[in-house]
């Protein structure tokens, strides 16, 4: 139909958005910013919700924001959440590294290969922030720490989903 | 950085090598503020001062919204019941004041006797009034952040408490909210007695918002279930006679207690100042001097 062609449609891609480079490390910040929810909990069993985001990005693409934004985003989210500052620096730039070690390695992805590495690099995260937790001696036991550790994984798909939809937007796609 | 071969282009290989440099600094500059946060915890007061003063006040106002809708859903419910709980509260009323009057009485006699003993009563003051508006919601540690800061002149190390019970102290403060390390953390140790008998305990925080007791005699277990925890006051930075919790559960040589006030639930938070106010100048002068 030729009425059909002049008609707004959806199949016409907008192109990325304007700000489409800055957009994965925006929502990191926000995802940090959740911290600020009015949230009371006696547990502490809510994910860790910045190195979540950050590591869906970084697994859905490669080049999400160049490596070193990793720094200045742990320390915002160091500073939101209340973590010893520089635990997310050096957490999440280490994060960055081995993700791309990794990604010399392996020959393919699916998605079951990055919930496993996901799994694995929030069960890093718990696991040092338990050694932080030891180190000024208010660590409760470790068995405490597989809770907030299952939940927070089986979190991921749930941000590696909301992640992708932002970078189909962003890419107005 | 993201292939490991960008081509045959000298800019961009530089481009990846640099970056790798620029991953690997942060990487060195995370552990040094780590070690320096962990080794001298006062260090970055300031900053994490302002990045409290950047979320309390959203936490505060969100709050707010998460009140109301919570104080409409309530309030509908309570219409329910109305007739119910008119009498229930008009049977507690009568208890309450028989028991006024009884406490009446006793304090009366107590000043009597602290007058005859000439002990002189420290007037308790409170340095502000605030509302809890968050808490760390992913870690092993236990902190809550409250709505009031230096600008209401609430220092590090000042003992906050609900009207229920203690809910811990001060860690940071920013200018308009602050940290408080709560009763249930495993870093909190507070100077304890049985409400019984007095007997002296100490009430640790376990991590998973409950604390443990043990008495300071080790021997025979003295807790009963429903025992209720006090301050003693001992230390000076806690105020004493302040409820902390109920025993819930005994365990070998000790307890375990629910604290009263819960941070999740309690409406107001009070801050107020040391006890003993050498207590704080002798804590500042630790602290300075090592990692908490």
């Amino acid at each position: 139909m030729v009425r059909a062609a002049l008609s707004p449609s959806r199949r016409f891609t907008p192109g990325p958005q304007r700000f489409a480079a800055f957009v994965p490390a925006i929502t990191v910040v926000l995802a940090s910013l959740l911290a600020a929810l009015p949230i009371v909990t006696t547990n502490g069993w809510y994910p860790n919700f910045g190195f979540l985001v950050l590591i869906s990005w970084r697994l859905l693409r490669a080049d999400p924001w160049p490596a070193w934004w990793a720094a200045p985003l742990g320390l915002i989210n160091d500073l939101f959440t209340g973590y010893p500052l520089g635990f997310s620096i050096a957490l999440w730039c280490a994060t960055m590294l081995v993700l791309d070690l990794i990604d010399r390695r392996t020959m393919w992805r699916d998605y079951w290969t990055e919930w496993v590495l996901a799994a694995v690099l929030i069960a890093i995260d718990q696991w040092l922030q338990w050694q932080l937790a030891e180190a000024v001696g208010a660590a409760p036991p470790l068995v405490r720490m597989v809770p907030p550790l299952v939940i927070s994984i089986c979190a991921f798909p749930l941000t590696a989903w909301i992640v992708s939809r932002v970078d189909a937007w962003r890419l107005g796609r | 950085m993201a292939t490991a071969r960008p081509g045959w282009s000298r800019r961009a290989q530089y481009g990846l090598f640099f970056s790798f440099i620029a991953v690997i600094a942060g990487i060195v500059i995370g552990v040094i503020l780590l070690v320096m946060s962990l080794v001298a915890p006062k260090a970055f007061d300031s900053v994490r001062g302002a990045a409290l003063d950047v979320t309390g006040p959203v936490s505060t106002a969100l709050n707010e919204v998460r009140a109301t809708a919570n104080g409409l859903m309530s309030g509908a419910g309570d219409y329910w019941d109305a007739a119910r709980q008119n009498g229930e509260l008009k049977r507690e009323r009568e208890a309450m004041l028989r028991r006024m009057i009884q406490a009446k009485a006793i304090m009366l006699e107590n000043e009597q006797l602290k007058a005859t003993l000439g002990l002189r009563e420290r007037e308790r003051k409170q340095i502000a009034v605030g509302r809890i508006v968050g808490s760390s919601l992913n870690s092993p540690r236990r902190f809550a952040i409250l709505s009031v800061g230096a600008r209401d002149g609430v220092e590090v190390g000042m003992p906050v408490r609900a009207a229920d019970g203690l809910v811990g102290r001060v860690v940071d403060t920013g200018a308009l909210a602050s940290r408080v390390l709560l009763v249930s953390d495993r870093a909190s140790i507070v100077p304890a007695k049985l409400l019984r008998d007095g007997i002296p305990v100490i009430a640790q925080g376990r991590g998973d918002g409950t604390i443990d007791v043990r008495p300071l005699e080790v021997g025979r277990n003295p807790f009963r279930r429903g025992d209720i925890i006090i301050t003693s006051g001992t230390g000076g930075l806690y105020p004493p006679s302040v409820p902390i919790g109920r025993v819930v559960k005994l365990d070998d040589d000790g307890a375990i207690v629910i604290p009263l006030a819960d941070p999740a639930t309690a409406s107001f938070a009070i801050v107020e100042p040391a006890f003993e106010p050498t207590a704080i100048a002798a804590e500042k002068a630790v602290q300075a001097a090592d990692a908490p």
